[in-house]
């Protein structure tokens, strides 16, 4: 998930190169020209922001009144960042990031419901089981990933050899760590690719541990919650239909995806992506179901543990309360 | 006879075509096609070998790259590990001698543990690359994160060298490239790394160069990715195993398997780009654990097989040709002469004999058949005129034959009634000969005023003989007879004359009778001839019987009977020959004498031209028109 060095130099560049006139912005509705927003999602095009793209190709967002740009991210540029700074006025982040801000922000659609961040193993490793890692070498992200890697090991009393991970799987393949971390959309499936089969793995969900921490929401700072109220209902109902219409249209989905990444250079393909899209959708409707009314919401229960969490491990020592943190 | 048509319905010539060209064209078909088979097997395996070593060779050449660019890092560290005193510019100034050295390097980085270098730098990481102006040196700033990349991180973990996957870099040099990073230790601790970089531009124009027969080559890395392949939409993009998850292709996953794992295989497959069937070579770059594979399309590979085919198809099917026209020149050499015959035949058949068969050349069959043919002509010719000549002498018998009936007849009485003056009786007598001159014959005539002799008479045998010895009886007969002589007499005499040098052994029968047509009076002597009889008015019929007398001609010395009868006034006497009662109907039956004796009661009151012609009708119905022996019958009546 996360670029390093050479790795995020490249990235830079790439998105740099990719962010021409004439992709993104978007043409106004004719007679009213409504304010340009901008959407600034964590990463490069990929089918983690499927619902977005597909709410700006397919005219969602206009047919809301709405000219909205979307904008990728490298580890530079946070989104939230971006959003504070003002050059964006949405953005999409997790839980356990917003709700350790010093700055209040509001989520205003809970995308993903499930988290797809997760250990994974290889069966000949001998690594069957969470206690099965004390004492071996396990590759994590820092930052906000580190969270529910750290509460994972403190529930089952376990003392791994930490290591750093950079953004893709090699150390993990070549045997340089014994347990990686992984997004289930990503990563996971980039072990796949590479020749190892699910058989040969042992993953771990931290959804399945009692720690399914919600990914993805789209947020907005309070102030423009409550001066332009209007627009992040209009903004959340845009989103939620985008994410039906992806779900109801996964290959021309994917063609826009595609495009979009061959626009920005992502080295990627479509093999890749299309697990990507059915696993984020799977996050999508867990726990609320398939039936697109009940989407974006952000649970009470899935809010308390995180905020819980986060307090146990430091991070902050106050839970705030739900109605400050989530509107919809 | 109609001439044959020589429209043939099966001609020989398309028989020899189907029975000799078409198994011939099946063993051409068996030979041609286990010929292909057999030459793409070898070509395939022909080319799988030269694949192989294609792919040895260019793994090895690609190994020793590998092996060469990483002996630099290794060098290096060990000196940096020997080195008391390191700093900045003696760094860069090392790696810069050695991009001098060595070209097949693109850049190279020695990068630290935190303070490693410098208690007062957290990272430090020079590196030098090359760029359009040269070798570029470039700065540690903005380098934070290095401690985390692939390239730093693997080799800590692993304690040991270290080949990266390929990846794009920036500010390491705006290239795609692949890192050799060697691991330095100081006291013991992990210190940081050296490493040198190949970039994959210019390791895919050194594949790019790799010419081969008609295929491509490629090099996947050591997770299946495409480092370099020709279609360039794969390279850094696809793997081996995302191809086969978007095509739905096991097989290709297999295939990156055994890659990943260091193996070499020779393997038929569905080509990824273009679908075609091709065989794909692949050999382990143990280095850096990629594959290096080379593809070819079957097709390109049989296609010097598929040229060599058609080059035989065109051979085969002129040799074929070739052996059809020896077939048809052969047959016609046969059916020509043969349709000549049978033309000739034809000629024969309808009656033209004048010509010959000519120009059917050769010793064979056919040639005889021609020689007989020629020969039977000839013969049938022969054989015309010879019968031409029997005709004409037939014709000229024949004409004698007419002419002596003419004197046989004359001979006879002919003009009736014979004696228009005497009304006391009427005569009619006819002979209807089978031959066109007759053995019967009959003669009347007077002794005396009252006196009239009448006689009938059968010679033995037919035709001339029998007309001679019937005329030399007819003229006897007028001699013996006499007046004042009895019949018997007359017999008696006339057989002593007949029987006396009667060479020719030919007899008569003969009923001689004198009628003295005032009484009616009737004496009469037999000769072995048919007894006549008399019809009474009353339709009763009466017999003269034979007295068993033996026949003129046979013996000397012999004597006749004579009996007696009177006519009354009405009564019919009839005389005949057997040519009358055993007149034959195709059924084998006779006409016999109740038939004729039936006849005459019926019609004894008719005048007797009539009762001859009913006769002669009845007769000739009875045998259908095909009379056997003379017919002679005399009819005399008393009149009232």
């Amino acid at each position: 998930m996360r670029l390093r060095f050479w790795s995020r130099v490249a990235v830079v560049s790439f998105l740099g190169m990719g962010f021409s006139p004439g992709i993104l912005p978007a043409a106004a509705p004719a007679g009213e020209s409504p304010d340009p927003l901008v959407l600034q999602v964590q990463w490069f095009p990929q089918a983690q922001f499927a619902g977005y793209l597909m709410a700006r190709e397919k005219g969602i967002f206009a047919d809301e009144g709405l000219d909205v740009e979307i904008r990728f991210s490298d580890e530079h540029a946070s989104p939230l960042t971006e959003m504070f700074e003002g050059r964006a006025d949405f953005c999409t982040a997790w839980i356990s990031q917003t709700l350790t801000l010093d700055r209040p922000v509001v989520n205003i659609c809970q995308v993903l419901q499930k988290s797809s961040l997760m250990l994974v193993a290889k069966s000949e490793s001998g690594i069957l089981q969470p206690e099965d890692m004390n004492g071996r070498t396990v590759a994590i992200w820092g930052g906000d990933f580190s969270i529910q890697p750290t509460a994972f090991f403190r529930k089952f009393n376990i003392k791994p050899v930490l290591v750093p991970q950079s953004y893709n799987i090699d150390a993990f393949a070549v045997g340089a760590c014994d347990v990686t971390s992984a997004m289930y959309y990503n990563e996971y499936n980039k072990i796949y690719l590479s020749g190892i089969d699910q058989e040969e793995l042992v993953p771990f969900f931290f959804s399945d541990y009692g720690l399914n921490f919600p990914e993805d929401g789209v947020y907005c700072t309070r102030e423009t919650y409550e001066t332009r109220p209007d627009v992040c209902r209009k903004m959340r109902r845009a989103v939620l239909k985008g994410w039906e219409y992806a779900a109801g249209h996964q290959e021309e989905t994917l063609d826009v995806l595609m495009d979009y990444c061959a626009s920005y250079h992502v080295r990627t393909n479509r093999a890749h992506q299309k697990w990507m899209l059915t696993v984020v959708l799977q996050a999508v409707v867990y726990g609320v179901g398939s039936d697109p009314a009940g989407w974006g919401v952000l649970r009470r229960d899935d809010f308390r543990r995180v905020a819980e969490e986060l307090k146990r491990q430091g991070f902050i020592q106050v839970v705030p309360a739900y109605e400050d943190f989530a509107r919809e | 006879m109609r001439r044959r048509s020589s429209a043939v319905k099966r001609p020989i010539v398309r028989r020899l075509i189907i029975w000799i060209g078409f198994p011939l064209l099946l063993v051409y078909a068996a030979v041609a096609v286990t010929n292909y088979v057999q030459s793409s097997r070898a070509a395939v395996e022909r080319m799988n070998s030269y694949l192989l070593e294609l792919t040895n060779h260019h793994a090895a050449v690609l190994d020793s790259r590998f092996k060469a660019i990483s002996q630099t890092p290794l060098i290096i560290a060990e000196n940096i590990e020997a080195m008391r005193l390191l700093n900045e510019p003696r760094l860069y100034d090392l790696m810069e001698r050695r991009l001098a050295i060595d070209p097949g390097i693109f850049g190279m980085s020695i990068s630290f543990e935190p303070y490693a270098l410098d208690p007062g730098r957290e990272r430090c990481s020079p590196r030098v690359f090359r760029s359009a102006g040269g070798l570029e040196r470039a700065g540690t700033a903005g380098l934070e994160a290095y401690h985390t990349a692939d390239w730093y991180l693997i080799p800590e973990l692993l304690k040991s060298s270290y080949w990266t996957e390929p990846y794009y870099s920036a500010e390491g040099g705006n290239a795609l490239m692949c890192t050799f990073s060697h691991p330095f230790f100081r006291e013991g601790a992990f210190a940081g790394v050296v490493t040198a970089d190949i970039s994959l531009a210019e390791l895919d124009k050194t594949m790019r160069g790799i010419e081969i027969i008609s295929g491509y080559t490629f090099l996947v890395g050591r997770s299946g990715t495409f480092i370099s392949h020709p279609n360039p939409d794969f390279v850094m993009r696809e793997s081996l195993f995302s191809l086969a998850e978007m095509l739905n292709r096991p097989d290709i996953r297999a295939i990156g398997k055994n890659m990943i794992r260091g193996r070499q295989g020779v393997i038929a497959f569905k080509d990824l780009d273009t679908g075609e069937k091709s065989w794909m070579v692949y050999t382990p770059i143990p280095t850096c654990r990629w594959t290096f594979a080379a593809v070819i399309p079957e097709d390109r590979i049989l296609a010097p097989v598929k040229a060599q085919l058609i080059r035989q198809v065109i051979l085969m099917a002129m040799g074929l040709a070739g052996i059809l026209a020896v077939i048809v020149w052969a047959a016609y050499g046969i059916t020509n002469p043969l349709r000549k015959l049978a033309a000739f035949a034809g000629r024969i058949s309808s009656g033209d004999l004048t010509g010959r068969i000519e120009g059917i050349r050769g010793k064979d069959e056919i040639q005889e058949l021609a020689g007989v043919l020629n020969q039977m002509v000839g013969d049938l010719n022969q054989y015309i005129r010879d019968f031409a000549a029997a005709t004409k002498a037939k014709e000229s018998v024949e004409s004698e034959l007419r002419i002596a009936r003419q004197i046989q007849e004359s001979l006879l009485p002919r003009v009736f009634p014979p004696f228009p003056d005497r009304t006391e009786f009427d005569l009619y007598a006819k002979n209807a000969p089978a031959k066109d001159v007759a053995g019967d014959f009959y003669d009347f005539f007077f002794l005396d005023e009252d006196h009239l002799a009448v006689l009938i008479a059968d010679v033995s045998g037919k035709g001339v003989p029998a007309a001679l010895f019937m005329a030399v009886n007819r003229t006897l007969m007028k001699t013996v007879c006499r007046k004042g002589v009895g019949p018997a007499e007359s017999l008696r005499a006339a057989n002593e004359i007949l029987s006396r040098d009667n060479d020719a052994c030919m007899f008569t029968t003969m009923f001689l009778a004198l009628f003295n047509v005032r009484t009616g009076e009737l004496i009469y002597a037999n000769a072995g001839h048919n007894p006549p009889f008399i019809v009474s008015r009353d339709r009763t019929l009466r017999s003269l019987e034979s007295m068993g007398d033996v026949f003129l001609g046979v013996e000397t010395g012999v004597s006749y009977h004579e009996g007696w009868a009177r006519l009354e006034p009405g009564d019919l006497l009839v005389l005949y020959t057997d040519g009358v009662t055993e007149a034959v109907a195709p059924d084998g039956s006779f006409f016999g004498e109740e038939r004729l004796a039936a006849f005459m009661a019926e019609r004894r009151d008719d005048a007797l031209a009539a009762i001859w012609g009913r006769l002669a009708a009845d007769l000739d119905d009875f045998q259908k028109g095909s009379q056997f022996d003379d017919i002679t019958v005399v009819l005399l009546r008393r009149n009232e």
